[in-house]
């Protein structure tokens, strides 16, 4: 099963790779081109969707009209836009974990899976951290399993359940028991940090302005590799906890959508995420830079994110 | 600590005219939208913050103030004309404003709301403006275990609502909370009752419950009524006594208390994140009717009944900005497009926005209390519009506010889907109402059910499931002995009521 989708992703890709030079310049969308937003008005997809439409709009001479589908982390809207005709008239954006979790967790059940998109590329990646309040009592991750132990238990905040499931691995790994509360949203745990209702919780970003303030710091990096403005912080890993979160912002299509108009479409979102306009909203609502992986890195992030994503749930 | 030439300069940058332009055209645009029934200031603001990107910050932000703040004004239009609340924060204020209304006094109830919203959303700017550091860290302190507590203290409020029957008003309040439980749990976010439907996976959507049961129901109870008669939605009987027409000073003083109260109480819930705007609605007006020498008045017309709900609904808009300026956390969905206007438009709203950009902020408070005047006057002349509109033939009203409703709700939940669910509840509304079943409990209750639910697991999460965890939190365990000194008092109020006491009569 997974070498017929490494298969299949490695065919697909390299099928639009021909395909895109050749016809970029000659698609134009026939009517609106609808960007569906998987989550409500007002979050940090919404914004960074409404800024990409506006300047792919200001670029391409496109009508694009912006829409939030919410429901499931981004299901509800990837569900509806893999059962729409492949007309190159409608996108999605959403977040790779939320979607990844619900394929790994109940993939029989959603009518879609990661092969079911034409993937157009990328506009940001979340960097997760994990931040406490100035006064707790440790400054990394090695710190923290110490002092949880030492105190018997520690409470957490958490978001969603890849950061519960990094948490259990973290207790399995280290032996360090944690009170995993979960809270409504990134403003929901700093809330509780900065209450004093839990010590640590996980955030992307916006914790950034209590960092300035000195209000917080930061603990370490919940993804891959270490925070870009918090090198020394390490990740999971320096307790050996193997598994990571990285989330990641992207938009697809319907697949079978004509090659010209994935290809179009790519190029005006890679045309877009090198704005001034990208950059400045991309910087207040993930505090990293614009990242663009293109048609095939985007398929090809999704694909190991999902066996990255069976790794973190598996039993 | 900003210093006053900031604070001026603020000022200065705010009171403009383009500024009073923009806050003017936002407020006429809140008022409007809030009016129409089906569409709501929220909904106004998503789809105008795209149009404010080619604006300066200030303007920007002005004009979407406007559109929040006129919305809320709006919003007691349709509830008091024609029972119809196009959001569940007015439902407090069609229980008084809609018999005024049908006394023949509609300008006089739609005046009253107008004036008392103003009150009380300038009370609670009044508050942000001055002491809003301060509450914030006071309302930081409200972890998961208080607000439980404070939860369990709105349930026990909804006591005095609860009417004649008290199995049908825990009918009533179980049934929102089970409808309040479909969707992603939220602890182990497994999809509870979704059967299927992804769409239900973050739960049924507030505009689509609270405008099926609360507005679609009424327009229904309204054609079984009709009969085939062409009749005016609102019979405006002149009864030649101008005082019937405009609100006097003597009435608005007599409120005052009830308008202190409601303000109180809306700015305290609007500065806690996640209660929002209904619930203080409802509690102010239920202390109100519990305080009140004349109990039995209330919901037959009582003006006191508009200026408690009118009061504390919109007193949380302003409050709703105290924890989204100090420390970045929305209070609500309104709260949470204008944070996302604020980073479209540079501003990190946070612990340093104050000092990094205090003369923006203090330029938003300008804004803010020229939406309030600008509010007072442009209702002034919308409110004898919409009464002349709704004189018109029923069947051209209703027949276009069950078309607004449901384009709006369309809109709001992105499909017809949403659509679907509202018709669903519009007849389970339909249905609960005839039977005498209270539709005001189950909104709330299904409102307030999901926060409820998550604090309580968050509580749970925190204590590892100890209960005298509890008595660790002074301010939780007065809550408690608070709701439970609550519920016996409104209990044997209405068993004393139901004793015999006519309810035309005080009943002390």
């Amino acid at each position: 099963m997974k070498l017929k989708t490494t298969l299949l992703a490695l065919g697909a890709s390299i099928l639009m790779g021909l395909a895109a030079p050749v016809a970029a310049d000659d698609w134009a969308p026939d009517g609106p081109l609808t960007i569906q937003i998987g989550f409500g008005a007002g979050g940090s997809t919404d914004t960074m969707g409404r800024v990409l439409a506006k300047v792919m709009k200001e670029n391409t001479g496109w009508d694009i009209v912006v829409e939030n589908k919410p429901g499931g982390g981004g299901v509800a809207m990837f569900t509806g836009l893999s059962q729409r005709p492949p007309q190159g008239k409608l996108i999605g954006m959403g977040v790779s974990i939320p979607v990844l979790v619900q394929l790994v967790q109940r993939g029989d059940q959603l009518p879609f899976d990661v092969d079911s998109f034409d993937y157009l590329g990328t506009v940001a990646r979340t960097e997760l951290a994990l931040v406490a309040g100035k006064d707790a009592p440790f400054d990394d991750i090695a710190g923290l399993v110490a002092y949880a132990k030492e105190q018997g238990t520690l409470p957490v905040a958490t978001m969603a359940p890849p950061q519960v499931l990094l948490m259990k691995q973290t207790t399995a790994t280290t032996g360090a028991e944690f009170n995993l509360v979960t809270a409504d949203g990134a403003a929901e745990v700093l809330k509780l940090i900065l209450g004093g209702q839990v010590l640590v919780g996980f955030a992307a970003g916006e914790h950034f302005p209590y960092l300035e303030s000195g209000d917080m710091k930061v603990i370490t990096s919940a993804g891959a590799s270490a925070l870009s403005y918090a090198p020394d912080q390490g990740t999971f890993a320096d307790v050996g906890v193997s598994a990571y979160v990285d989330p990641v912002y992207y938009l697809a299509t319907t697949k079978g959508t004509d090659p010209a108009a994935v290809a179009a479409i790519a190029a005006a979102i890679d045309e877009a995420t090198k704005s001034p306009e990208m950059a400045e909203i991309v910087k207040n609502a993930t505090q990293g830079e614009p990242l663009n992986l293109g048609v095939e890195g985007t398929h090809q992030m999704m694909t190991e994110g999902l066996a990255a994503a069976q790794i973190l749930f598996a039993k | 600590m900003v210093d006053l030439t900031t604070i001026l300069a603020g000022f200065a940058d705010a009171f403009t005219l383009f500024n009073l332009a923009f806050v003017l055209l936002g407020v006429a645009l809140g008022q409007f939208v809030g009016a129409v029934p089906g569409i709501g200031p929220i909904m106004a603001m998503a789809i105008a913050i795209p149009f404010t990107f080619g604006l300066d910050p200030l303007p920007a932000i002005a004009f979407l103030v406007g559109v929040n703040k006129g919305g809320l004004v709006g919003g007691a239009v349709p509830a008091i004309l024609m029972n119809t609340p196009g959001t569940p924060d007015a439902a407090a204020t069609a229980m008084d404003g809609h018999p005024l209304a049908k006394q023949g006094k509609p300008l006089k109830a739609t005046k009253m709301a107008l004036f008392s919203s103003v009150t009380g959303d300038t009370f609670s700017d009044i508050v942000l403006i001055t002491v809003s550091a301060p509450l914030a860290i006071l309302a930081l302190k409200m972890g998961p275990i208080e607000v439980v507590a404070l939860m369990i203290f709105a349930f026990s409020i909804l006591a005095g609502l609860i009417g004649n029957s008290l199995i049908k008003g825990i009918i009533a309040a179980m049934l929102g909370l089970l409808f309040a439980s479909i969707g992603q749990d939220p602890e182990n976010f497994t999809p509870r009752l979704i059967f299927g439907y992804w769409d239900l996976f973050d739960g049924l959507a507030l505009p689509s419950v609270a405008i099926g049961m609360l507005a679609i129901s009424e327009i229904l109870h309204r054609m079984s009524e009709a009969h085939g008669n062409v009749q005016s939605t609102i019979v405006n009987k002149d009864t030649g006594n101008p005082d019937d027409r405009r609100v006097t000073w003597a009435e608005y003083w007599s409120c005052r208390f009830t308008m202190l109260r409601g303000a109180t109480i809306g700015t305290i819930l609007g500065a806690l994140p996640g209660i929002g705007s209904t619930a203080a609605a409802f509690m102010s007006y239920a202390m109100t009717k519990a305080s009140s020498k004349d109990p039995g008045s209330f919901g037959k017309g009582n003006i006191q009944g508009i200026a408690a709900s009118e009061s504390a609904n919109s007193a949380v808009v302003g409050a709703n900005l105290i924890p989204l300026l100090t420390l970045g956390i929305p209070g609500s969905v309104g709260a949470a497009l204008i944070i996302s206007a604020f980073m479209i438009h540079g501003m990190q709203p946070g612990p340093l926005l104050f000092e990094n950009q205090g003369r923006l902020v203090y330029g938003l408070f300008g804004a803010m209390i020229m939406a309030n005047f600008v509010n007072l006057w442009v209702g002034q002349i919308g409110l004898r519009i919409w009464v002349k509109v709704v004189s018109a033939p029923e069947s051209i009203i209703f027949a276009s506010a069950l078309l607004l409703c449901i384009v709006g709700v369309a809109m709001a939940t992105s499909g017809l889907f949403g659509v679907a669910i509202m018709l669903i509840f519009a007849v389970l509304g339909y249905l609960m109402s005839s039977f005498g079943y209270s539709l005001v409990i189950f909104i709330i209750a299904f409102f307030l059910g999901p926060r409820f639910e998550k604090s309580i697991a968050q509580s749970l999460a925190l204590t590892n499931g100890d209960l005298t965890q509890v008595f660790k939190s002074p301010v939780a365990v007065a809550l408690l002995v608070l709701s439970v000194v609550s519920v016996i008092w409104f209990l044997r109020k209405n068993a004393q009521a139901e004793q015999g006491l006519p309810l035309d009569e005080p009943s002390e």
